[in-house]
């Protein structure tokens, strides 16, 4: 569980961003949605270490910033937003998914190789296993670096922005994978701009606005705030009961 | 591991070559003979005294070098960094000649002032980079301009007090004629250190590649490792600068070889490097020693007519790569 209680961090050129009070569950895909520069990703950085800040950042009741990054990346694993295409196989990307768990020298244990195979198969890359990721295509890429956090057997998964090159037939793919990973137990947390996606396919969402976070809850009780909606994005959100619609919630003017 | 036995049996080889090529008329028994602990005075001073510590330089600066190069391109993300595009190496070679006039003949002090040299040239080359965004272009840019400002302070100082170098040219170019035994001794077991270190601390390299944020998510100290490493191969360069002058292209050459012929994992690339460095350099110095025999080149000349070559069809090869989206 992260909780984040009155964290303070501030940018050199921009405001600070100020996060009263958030909790992001195990279990549960959550949805971190807001505009443009509200502070989402800001606000995975200063869980996984990559942001200085004041206040509380608690992983599993420790404070993050007192984590060593081994012992960090052992309960949160992070997946930022722009995904670099390097010259190695699938297998080797996702054999660094246990580099926590490892010592300097980082020889792969007999669990390690388990969790490699686990994090191909859930995630449907065992056959591009020995491909090369600068083959791959986009959103291949983005489901062979969630292959690397799957391996990385953490209880929280962050994830900015993870569909951004994905078409709707591998989104829905990926989106049933994530919900896969959260009936296993492991804790969901997406950064994303698409609201019906968000909507649709979370148990959770967070809305981020003017650098803090103005509400926490399920997605039904955020549509039925239609004045807070409103407010943030100049729209609301409809949840419709046809079960043939790709996503049950619509955003309407 | 193919390659590895490879590279060490061309390792065995260019050592066997190099004990016995050069004057001195000793033929292959004559250095059996000697290593076996036999040999008239003559043979043993030319095998133990001269061939030998030339050969344990020539191998060291050139592992040293290479895994300098390779662990400042891997680190700065730019395949043409290198302790001698960057400063590095010409930082330490003004701090060898500053030590020949304030310390003189004191080869502990020769090594520090080199390795403070290497450390104080990319403290100013990453200080100067990060003030500019901290671009491929502008570490490189800044890495020239501190390296010509190195190389001219130390030509300065070459005019005024000729007596701080034995041999101006073997200094300025790098070579191993005459490396003195005691410099050796000391530069020796630090480089092993430090290669020790950077093979270690380089399962690190290969998350970095993937990004400083993928790589922290993953749990990896970017900051720390990036620090240790750029250390590192600042204080390797160091090292061998103190033996061998400046000879330049080591550090650019071998680890672009190593990517070349493949292998994606830091770890056994650092292992190349060692090999193929070491190969490489001893291989350039003996042919140094033959070319002209009984003449002698300095073996930063033969890295230079090979180097120069190399680096024009680096940059013609990137840009045919990136075509027309550069």
């Amino acid at each position: 569980m992260i909780e984040i209680r009155d964290a303070v961090t501030h940018y050199a050129d921009r405001e600070s961003f100020y996060f009263h009070n958030i909790t992001f569950e195990e279990g549960k895909i959550t949805s971190v949605i807001g505009r443009n520069g509200c502070g989402k990703s800001t606000l995975l950085k200063m869980i996984v270490g990559l942001r200085p800040y004041k206040g509380a950042v608690m992983i599993d009741g420790q404070q993050s910033r007192l984590l060593s990054g081994k012992e960090r990346s052992r309960k949160v694993s992070y997946l930022p937003q722009n995904l670099k295409s390097v010259n190695i196989d699938v297998g080797t990307l996702v054999s660094h998914g246990r580099y926590a768990w490892q010592s300097g020298m980082r020889r792969m244990s007999a669990k390690d190789f388990e969790k490699l195979d686990q994090a191909l198969a859930i995630t449907g890359m065992t056959e591009y296993r020995n491909k090369n990721l600068s083959e791959l295509s986009g959103g291949e890429r983005q489901r062979a670096y969630l292959a690397m956090v799957v391996a990385q057997d953490t209880p929280m998964i962050l994830l900015d922005e993870p569909t951004t090159y994905m078409d709707v037939t591998v989104q829905k793919t990926f989106f049933d994978v994530l919900r896969k990973l959260s009936k296993e137990g492991h804790g969901i947390v997406m950064v994303s701009h698409h609201l019906e996606q968000s909507f649709s396919y979370s148990d959770r969402i967070c809305l981020i606005h003017d650098k803090t976070a103005l509400f926490n809850g399920t997605p039904d009780e955020l549509a039925d705030n239609g004045a807070l909606l409103q407010k943030v994005f100049g729209m609301r959100v409809k949840r419709s009961n046809d079960a043939d619609l790709l996503y049950p919630y619509s955003a309407i003017k | 591991m193919r390659r590895y036995i490879i590279a060490v049996i061309v390792l065995i080889f260019a050592i066997i070559f190099a004990l016995l090529a050069g004057n001195g008329a000793i033929d292959t028994e004559n250095v059996l003979e000697v290593l076996s602990g036999g040999g008239n005075r003559a043979q043993r001073t030319i095998i133990y005294q001269v061939r030998l510590p030339r050969i344990l330089a020539a191998l060291s600066c050139g592992a040293a070098l290479s895994v300098s190069g390779y662990l400042l391109q891997d680190n700065l993300n730019n395949v043409i960094a290198s302790p001698g595009l960057l400063g590095i190496n010409n930082g330490a070679g003004l701090f060898v000649l500053l030590s020949a006039i304030l310390f003189p003949y004191q080869s502990i002090m020769k090594c520090l002032m080199a390795f403070l040299g290497a450390l104080c040239a990319a403290v100013i080359v990453s200080i100067l980079s990060s003030g500019t965004g901290m671009s491929k272009t502008s570490v490189i840019l800044s890495g020239v301009a501190i390296s010509s400002l190195g190389a001219t302070l130390s030509q300065m100082i070459i005019s005024v007090k000729p007596e701080t170098v034995a041999d101006k040219a073997a200094f300025s170019l790098g070579g191993f004629a005459s490396v003195p035994w005691t410099v050796t001794r000391m530069a020796v077991p630090v480089i092993l250190i430090l290669l020790i270190v950077a093979v270690i601390s380089a399962g690190a390299l290969d998350l970095m590649l993937l990004g400083d944020e993928t790589a922290t998510g993953l749990g990896c100290n970017v900051k720390l490792y990036r620090g240790t490493h750029i250390v590192t191969a600042s204080l390797l360069a160091g090292a061998a600068v103190s033996m061998c002058g400046l000879i330049g292209f080591v550090g650019l050459i071998v680890p672009n070889f190593i990517r070349m012929s493949g292998g994606s994992k830091s770890r056994g690339s650092i292992f190349m490097c060692i090999l193929t460095g070491s190969t490489f350099l001893l291989i350039s110095d003996t042919a140094a020693r033959l070319l002209f025999f009984p003449y002698e080149l300095p073996c930063g000349l033969i890295m230079n007519v090979i180097g120069t070559p190399f680096l024009v069809w680096m940059l013609v090869r990137k840009r045919k790569r990136l075509g027309a989206y550069d």
